[in-house]
């Protein structure tokens, strides 16, 4: 996982984002491929890097400066440096250039809540808090359960971001506690869905539709709800599409905000870092006028749009 | 509203000219000095300033509702020989060609200055006296060094000065404060010797207010003339009314907003002429200025528009005027600021929310107008409300720097810290850059600028410069041989005593020469308590008489340092001390992989304790040392991390820092994080900023960041910025300024000038056209790292 203090988008106010590794889905336009899997992972941003070697002179895996290079193996698979990097940080404790980063760190859940707990002094003021994301805020529910109470009880605002695609009942008690849930509608087409993400849409709409049965476990209220599109032109950017997902919200959560945000490519370089192919040049980012056609189509359909920017 | 053809015109022309010097005050000034030889030096003083008030000449420009000039040129710098002139002389050729600031001056007038003014003053100037009077060993190490400068006390009038419009100005006006003279007189007895030295201080008051009335029906009667020449039937109203107005202003109170608005600028005009000074602030602008727009307003006479203009005709007054200043100086003070200080904002004495619908027209006028002055600072309380902070955030949105941004309770600590009682705490203003001040005060707010890094080139060059080789300050030892962290401090602290020492010798010496032929009728003039006790400001008339404030310079970087040679030396054990010393030595060259492990050592700037607490350390320690020194009065010196733009100059006198710094390369400006080396987020930034303990350091304390244009180009961001602010302030943080231009916008500015000739951007405690910037200085605000938002 990741913190990230000082986020505005996500949520009220100033907030910690909570990046927690491991996504059930494989979106091909994913802004955050480091969340993949659920592994310590470090990158390698080969624009700061200067080439001193420091980096590799540390190396416990005999890893050199390129991460992508194939190293010599003892079986006769050659592997790359991002194969055979263990995570254990050495590298970033000794690049001067920050070259060398952690993108997936494994943390102790105390740890978390110590490091969220040393903002608090700018979530009183801006309304803000914490937002679990990922990856997938999901992916670890003991985890999430565990740091979302201890939360709870600073009485901090906290909100989640997800993928939708989880064992609900599992996740319950989390859920409940959250100021705001954050869903993502990535397609209605359950065979586009699962073309572009990996999956079938069927467990995610199932989930969306149950997130009205959620109340606050003190009783008061239920969370608020923001059904998210990344509106990816040439995928999901269609009208009919917009209108069928607006459509399906409005029917199953008629309380529920939705959000469009338009697709972007800056998680470029985070592909690059850790190694893998950037395979998005299918993908074009709306324009404003199309997004904000797109979002009239959405009220037009009686939801509320919702805009964290 | 969009701001108004007569606004823009005058705008245009500020923007598009040079300021020219004008010798008329200093002529003036010399003929009465010469025909005064032999009364005290208080009364030739204010003698000087009204014979300047009846001979100056009276210009009216085009389009103006707000006059009052200090000379013949529209955008004057105006000369000052009785402070300094050695450098004029020195400079005044290069005048038009220099690259920082500036002036057109033709050689005629060069020539009539050498023939006829600085003659006169030879041997007479404060200057002058400063170096007859001051040892080798001070020069060495506090004159033009940039290890400790004090210059600004000895070669250019004072300022820093608050005018007092709320018990003094407004409401007696230069008649009352005439009258009031007087019947102090009336009740004094010229055979006791004490009564005496008062008669002669009310003698000049009634000679300032002489002056200012003077002026001020020259003016009339200017306007009169021409209202009579004046085809536009329009042109020609506006003239009649001017002509109305000054023969009532400043010697009656105004009685309208328009008034007020003319007696205004008349009184920064008269502090222009007397003193041509740094920091002449406005002060609490909306809360003096309010009474008389709420009542217009009641009685239908002004409209909110009619009031933006001539608020806006004021603010391009107080930006015509130029200061001027050494090449030197201007290296500190980049951009013709002159910081007339103007505050907004904030809480009342009662401690209910101050703000009106003036505040909120000041931040207009700022942002429409795009001028450099007034220095618009902002108080920010726990309870501000969000339109205001709207309205601020905003501003800092256009990345015109303004305005400074101030927590309320901060700068009510650290003038309770100096002794201020409660009331008067409450109602502090800004001084100019981001001093906490009071119109009840006498106190030199920018009395010393002090290296911090300048004391550690010292512990660990044997008290030698490392670029000249110069033995400049105390031997130390060998530093190849220290063997312990506490070895370095302590010689850290060696050498701070040092300059310490020779800043308060330097600082007492030019207040003893101030006493003797510095006094100030005119800034008395605009003091209560001058009047109560007959004495002037240089004679401890003054409320409060507060200790000259050293500037600490270098902080981060001093801090940065010592952080390296803790970790590389003493902890990991990766390099020597005497490898650090050859890798300095030699600016880093053959040494880059040891610079890269200095580089990755913790940096102030990123809330990690094992670098911030050496900061915390360094900058208690400042305090301590220079608050035990008392100044000429009495008084105890103050401490504050402003800086000015003084990272610069100050940065180019020394050699490589352990921490990775190149030789000559800037340092840093108040409690800043090193350019560049706050790689976290802003929250941090923040945070380590206010672990320094502000409220100590009562000559204020200033935090520059760059923020990511993003970040505030939405109300709701920019409702996020104000809650970084209050939590900024409620962690004790006293100002925080950001800048949130591009860096393409600067780069594209930086290459075609032209177009941007209006640009504003944030300097340090204040803001500057961009292009009127050295290309060095700009390079500077172009490194400095922008926080992006997430």
């Amino acid at each position: 996982m990741q913190i990230q203090p000082f986020s505005v988008n996500d949520g009220e106010g100033i907030r910690t984002n909570i990046f927690m590794a491991g996504c059930p889905l494989r979106c091909r336009w994913c802004s955050n491929p480091e969340g993949f899997e659920k592994k310590e992972l470090i990158g390698w941003y080969r624009r700061r890097c200067i080439g001193c070697g420091a980096c590799a002179a540390v190396c416990p895996q005999g890893i050199g400066i390129d991460l992508d290079a194939l190293i010599a193996c003892e079986r006769e698979v050659s592997k790359t440096g991002h194969d055979s990097c263990i995570g254990c940080g050495a590298c970033v404790k000794a690049c001067p250039e920050d070259a060398r980063t952690r993108m997936v760190t494994l943390m102790d859940a105390d740890d978390v809540i110590r490091e969220v707990h040393r903002h608090r002094l700018f979530y009183s003021y801006s309304g803000g808090g914490v937002t679990f994301s990922g990856g997938e805020a999901t992916s670890q529910p003991e985890f999430l359960d565990y740091v979302s109470r201890g939360l709870y009880d600073s009485g901090y605002s906290i909100d989640l971001e997800t993928c939708g695609c989880f064992d609900f009942e599992r996740v319950r008690p989390s859920l409940e506690r959250m100021d705001l849930i954050f869903m993502d509608l990535k397609h209605m087409d359950p065979e586009v869905h699962r073309k572009y993400t990996g999956v079938s849409n069927e467990r995610i709409l199932d989930n969306m539709a149950r997130l009205s049965s959620l109340r606050h476990s003190d009783g008061h209220g239920c969370p608020e709800i923001v059904i998210r599109i990344p509106v990816i032109g040439g995928v999901n950017s269609s009208e009919e599409n917009i209108m069928a997902s607006a459509s399906f919200v409005h029917d199953v959560l008629p309380d529920a905000r939705m959000e469009l945000l338009p697709y972007h490519s800056l998680g470029k370089i985070k592909y690059e870092a850790i190694g893998l192919p950037f395979e998005q040049d299918d993908f074009y980012t709306p324009g404003r006028d199309e997004m904000k056609k797109l979002r009239g189509i959405v009220a037009a359909q009686g939801v509320t749009v919702a805009d964290y920017r | 509203m969009a701001i108004t053809k007569r606004v823009e015109k005058i705008r245009d022309n500020y923007v598009n000219t040079k300021p020219h010097i004008s010798y008329e005050r200093a002529w003036s000034w010399t003929k009465s000095f010469q025909r005064t030889e032999g009364q005290s030096h208080l009364i030739r003083t204010a003698q000087a300033f009204y014979d300047t008030c009846c001979e100056l000449s009276v210009n009216i420009w085009e389009g103006e509702l707000v006059v009052g000039t200090s000379g013949e040129f529209r955008k004057c710098a105006i000369l000052t020989p009785e402070f300094g002139w050695l450098w004029i002389n020195d400079e005044i050729d290069t005048f038009p060609e220099r690259g920082q600031d500036p002036y057109d001056v033709t050689p005629e007038q060069t020539e009539f200055i050498r023939k006829n003014i600085f003659p006169y003053w030879e041997g007479k100037s404060v200057e002058e006296a400063f170096l007859a009077r001051t040892s080798e060993a001070t020069k060495k190490i506090g004159v033009d060094t940039g290890f400790l400068d004090t210059d600004s006390k000895w070669r250019n009038g004072i300022g820093e000065i608050s005018a007092d419009y709320v018990d003094v100005l407004l409401p007696k006006g230069y008649g009352g404060i005439r009258a009031e003279a007087e019947a102090y007189m009336a009740e004094l007895d010229e055979a006791v010797p004490a009564e005496k030295a008062r008669i002669e201080f009310y003698r000049s008051m009634v000679l300032i207010a002489d002056g200012m009335i003077t002026l001020g029906r020259r003016y009339s009667k200017k306007a009169a003339e021409m209202a009579e020449l004046e085809a536009d039937p329009v042109r020609k109203r506006e003239l009649e009314e001017i002509a109305d107005v000054c023969s009532r202003i400043p010697e009656q109170p105004p009685k309208t907003f328009r008034e007020a608005v003319q007696f205004v600028w008349f009184v920064q005009l008269g502090g222009i002429i007397a003193e041509n000074p740094l920091a002449w602030n406005p002060g609490r602008f909306d809360q003096y200025m309010y009474p008389y727009y709420k009542a217009d307003e009641e009685a239908g006479i002004i409209d909110y528009d009619t009031a933006l203009e001539l608020v806006e005709c004021l603010w391009l007054k107080y930006s015509e005027w130029a200061w001027t200043i050494s090449k030197n100086t201007a290296s500190f003070f980049a951009g013709y600021t002159n910081f007339e200080n103007l505050t907004i904002g904030g809480t009342k004495i009662d401690g209910t929310d101050a703000t009106n619908t003036i505040s909120y027209m000041a931040i207009q006028a700022t942002r429409e107008c795009m001028t450099h002055q007034p220095t618009l600072s902002c108080r920010i309380h726990p309870d501000c409300p969000p339109e205001f902070m709207e309205a601020v955030t905003e501003l800092v949105s256009t990345g015109c720097g303004f305005p400074a941004i101030h927590g309320d309770r901060t700068g009510y600590q650290m003038l309770s810290n100096l002794g201020y009682k409660p009331e008067d705490a409450r109602d502090w203003n800004n001084c100019g850059c981001v001093v906490p001040h009071s119109r009840k005060t006498f106190e030199w707010t920018s009395a010393a600028s002090i290296s911090f890094a300048a004391a550690l080139e010292f512990a660990l060059n044997q008290g030698r410069s490392r670029l000249s080789g110069e033995q400049v300050a105390p031997e130390e030892k060998d530093p190849k041989t220290f063997a312990s962290m506490d070895e370095i401090i302590e010689a850290w602290k060696k050498q701070f005593r040092y300059l310490v020492r020779h800043g308060v010798i330097s600082l007492v010496t030019a207040q003893e020469i101030h006493k003797e032929i510095g006094h100030r009728p005119f800034m008395s003039a605009c003091n209560e308590y001058c009047m109560k006790n007959g004495r002037d400001l240089v004679d401890g008339g003054a409320k409060y008489n507060i200790g000259p404030v050293f500037t600490g310079v270098g902080l981060s970087v001093t801090a940065n340092s010592l952080a390296v040679i803790k970790k590389l030396v003493f902890e990991d054990g990766v390099t020597t001390m005497a490898e650090i010393i050859d890798a300095i030595d030699n600016n880093w060259e053959g040494y880059e992989h040891l610079r890269e492990l200095a580089l990755a050592c913790p940096k102030y700037g990123n809330d990690d304790n094992y670098v911030d607490s050496i900061a915390r350390d360094l900058a208690d320690f400042f305090y301590d040392e220079v608050t035990k020194y008392d100044d000429f009065y009495g008084n105890h010196f103050v401490t504050a991390f402003m800086g000015i733009s003084n990272y610069l100059p100050t940065g180019k006198v020394l050699g490589a820092t352990p921490e990775g710094r190149h030789a000559m390369d800037p340092i840093n400006e108040g409690v800043s994080p090193y350019t560049g080396s706050d790689k976290s987020t802003c929250l941090a930034a923040l945070r380590s900023a206010a672990k320094m303990k502000h409220d100590i350091h009562s000559g204020g304390t200033l935090l520059n960041l760059r923020l990511n244009h993003d970040l505030v180009a939405t109300k709701r961001g920019r409702a996020n910025l104000g809650a970084m602010l209050q939590s900024y302030f409620a962690l004790g943080g006293f100002h925080v300024q950001f800048n949130t231009i591009s860096n393409e916008v600067l780069a594209d500015a930086q290459a075609n000038p032209d177009k941007y000739r209006s640009l504003l951007v944030r300097v340090a405690g204040y803001s500057a056209q961009f292009t009127n910037l050295s290309k060095e200085m700009q390079d500077s605000i172009m490194a400095r790292n922008a926080h992006e938002a997430f």
